[in-house]
């Protein structure tokens, strides 16, 4: 990949990377993250910006879920770090991450016989202690978390007798109910049909107006520009461009990013970019 | 349940179970003791618990019985909370004591002290050391716990595997009397037990349960995916190790009493799981039920052929071979574990 290429030219715009934003809590230092020998995020400074929406958008593999992982740390730095408040993650203990930062990973599978409350219930692990283990503050965000995940008819049915989609909701039940400050969420739609992709899209809307930080892996573009306040685009484990979707969406970046020509309309109600996809870029004019 | 400010959870399915199992347990003891070549009427052998009766009765209740009921309680509960240790972590519920090398290291040291290779050691500081060496060796080679305990257990099954013929090579080269003396180490009985033995083990009990209770909602949530339950907060590497620390611990020193008695760390779990259901990691209920198991198997081996006694560890062979095929034939999909 040329360099000169990695942030799409679109004049007049501000689409600079920018790592120093003052407003964030959570931030990577060039940092590398590998599955085993393979290397797939490296380099890498991301700020994420507090309060808003942040989508995570790229190719297949361009390592989406790799740096969501990272940012939770689940999949431990190779170099650089990740930095919640300036501390570097790896030194802080487990506990107290877990009541910052909630991780909700793409297919996550849970025992047969557990029902939806048991597993919102796990959500308040991080708060309790071996003598605190369970109180009224537990109660209350279990059934707000089911309240905001439309799951009270269900909350006692195992996990094994529901559909795809009110599986996923519970799951992202569980992380609500964690209530921590930055929430991240790889494709939480992946199962859902329209209509519960978009109570689940509208709920993650919500935590951020609640002064939450989510950050979501989505695969869908234009529901990515829909819902975003901030998009990173990735490419290969950097980032192509970054910054709010009506900024940094253009035919141009669609190209470098998947190959695809394609014409960029507005949302006629939300005035956010729609991709109308055209067709895949010939060979040898790929970016 | 609430005290006070603070609340816990306890459902209550676990805990009717556990009371139900309780009693039974009681019951088999009182029978255990009961029943035998003599029999002492339930209420004799009672009295004589507490030094009162004929000195038959003292003699065949409190010297003969009582220790063998002793053993066969502390082994069985070890083995059972092992089990259920192992299984949680491992995600499989073939994971046991006896799969991961303990039960074969223990033999082999045992039966080579007991033939005379090395005379320094009771053959049950040996089983204990053979347990430690299995324990040791496969840890070492699996590289700590991995994911999911898998390597852990694959690892163990070689351990266990060359052990297993180092006991029958050793078996091979000694005496016929010498082989003979060594034959309780390599099925598994109550017959021969140390009371230091017992005592250790009743000892580790004490500590190692209410630990693995503490543990028990943290265990809950290693049946999660990794990457979900260090989310959650858990610190997995760490309560795997500790995991098997105590899983090895109870397991090496059960082992140590009665030699590798088979199948009751299997068993016992399971059954363990479907009294208490999926909402729990029943470690205290896997010790009843193992205990249980343990002194029904021991009855059924001073009973059915008397006489003539069958080690416990042939009968719990003879019982558990079929439960498993059982438990493997009826399995349709992926269960609690």
């Amino acid at each position: 990949m040329n360099p000169d290429q990695s942030v799409p030219v679109n004049p007049g715009q501000s689409v600079s990377a920018h790592p120093a934003e003052p407003d964030s809590r959570l931030r990577t230092r060039d940092l590398r993250l590998a599955h085993g020998s393979r290397v797939v995020v490296d380099g890498l400074d991301l700020a994420l910006p507090e309060h808003q929406v942040t989508v995570i958008v790229g190719p297949n593999g361009c390592g989406k879920s790799t740096l969501l992982g990272g940012l939770a740390r689940t999949l431990p730095a190779r170099s650089g770090a990740v930095l919640l408040d300036g501390r570097e993650l790896t030194r802080i203990p487990t506990r107290e991450i877990a009541r910052t930062i909630g991780m909700l990973p793409q297919s996550a599978i849970a025992p047969d016989g557990l029902t939806v409350r048991d597993l919102v219930r796990y959500g308040r692990q991080p708060h309790q202690g071996l003598l605190r283990q369970w109180s009224a503050d537990d109660a209350r965000a279990v059934e707000e978390a089911l309240t905001a995940a439309d799951l009270h008819g269900l909350a006692d049915r195992p996990l094994e007798t529901l559909s795809g989609g009110q599986r996923q909701r519970a799951w992202i039940a569980m992380a609500v109910a964690q209530e921590t400050p930055i929430l991240l969420l790889d494709e939480p739609t992946s199962a859902l049909d329209m209509g519960h992709a978009l109570e689940v899209l509208e709920l993650v809307r919500s935590l951020a107006a609640q002064g939450r930080t989510p950050v979501l892996v989505l695969h869908d573009l234009t529901t990515a520009c829909r819902y975003a306040d901030h998009m990173i685009a990735l490419k290969d484990g950097a980032i192509v461009a970054q910054g709010p979707p009506t900024a940094i969406i253009t035919p141009d970046l669609v190209r470098e990013l998947y190959g695809v020509e394609s014409a960029i309309l507005t949302d006629p109600v939300h005035d956010t970019p729609v991709i109308c996809p055209l067709r895949v870029t010939p060979s040898g004019a790929a970016a | 349940m609430a005290v006070g400010p603070y609340a816990v959870l306890i459902p209550r399915k676990p805990l009717l179970g556990t009371a139900a199992v309780l009693v039974v347990l009681i019951a088999a003891s009182a029978v255990h003791l009961s029943v035998g070549e003599i029999l002492v009427h339930p209420l004799d052998a009672l009295r004589a618990l507490f030094g009162d009766g004929t000195p038959r009765d003292l003699l065949v209740v409190e010297r003969l019985r009582l220790p063998r009921l002793q053993a066969g309680l502390a082994v069985g509960a070890a083995l059972g909370a092992a089990g259920c240790l192992m299984q949680t972590l491992a995600q499989n519920r073939l994971a046991t004591p006896d799969t991961v090398g303990l039960n074969d290291g223990a033999a082999a040291f045992a039966v080579a002290s007991v033939t005379g290779l090395t005379t320094s050691l009771l053959p049950s500081g040996a089983a204990l050391t053979g347990a430690a060496t299995a324990a040791a060796l496969t840890l070492a080679l699996s590289g700590g716990a991995g994911r999911g305990g898998y390597r852990f257990l694959v690892v163990g099954l070689g351990v266990g595997a060359v052990f297993g013929a180092v006991t029958s090579l050793v078996l091979a080269r000694s005496a016929a009397d010498a082989a003979n003396a060594a034959y309780g180490w390599t099925v598994g009985t109550l017959n021969s037990r140390e009371q230091d033995a017992v005592a250790l083990l009743a000892l580790a009990l004490v500590v190692v349960l209410p630990l693995a209770m503490v543990l028990g909602r943290r265990l809950l949530l290693l049946r999660l995916s990794d990457s979900v339950a260090s989310g959650l907060g858990v610190r997995i590497k760490g309560l795997r190790l500790a995991v098997i620390a105590l899983a090895v611990v109870l397991g090496g020193l059960a082992v140590a009493v009665a030699g590798p008695l088979g199948m009751i760390a299997l068993a016992a779990p399971e059954a363990a799981r479907r009294i208490a259901g999926p909402r729990t990691v029943p470690v205290l209920l896997s010790a009843l039920a193992g205990a249980l198991f343990t002194l029904l198997a021991d009855l059924l081996g001073r009973t059915v052929l008397a006489p003539l006694e069958i080690p416990v560890g042939l009968v719990t062979a003879v019982v558990g071979g079929p439960y498993l095929l059982w438990l493997l034939l009826t399995t349709r999909t992926r269960r609690s574990l």
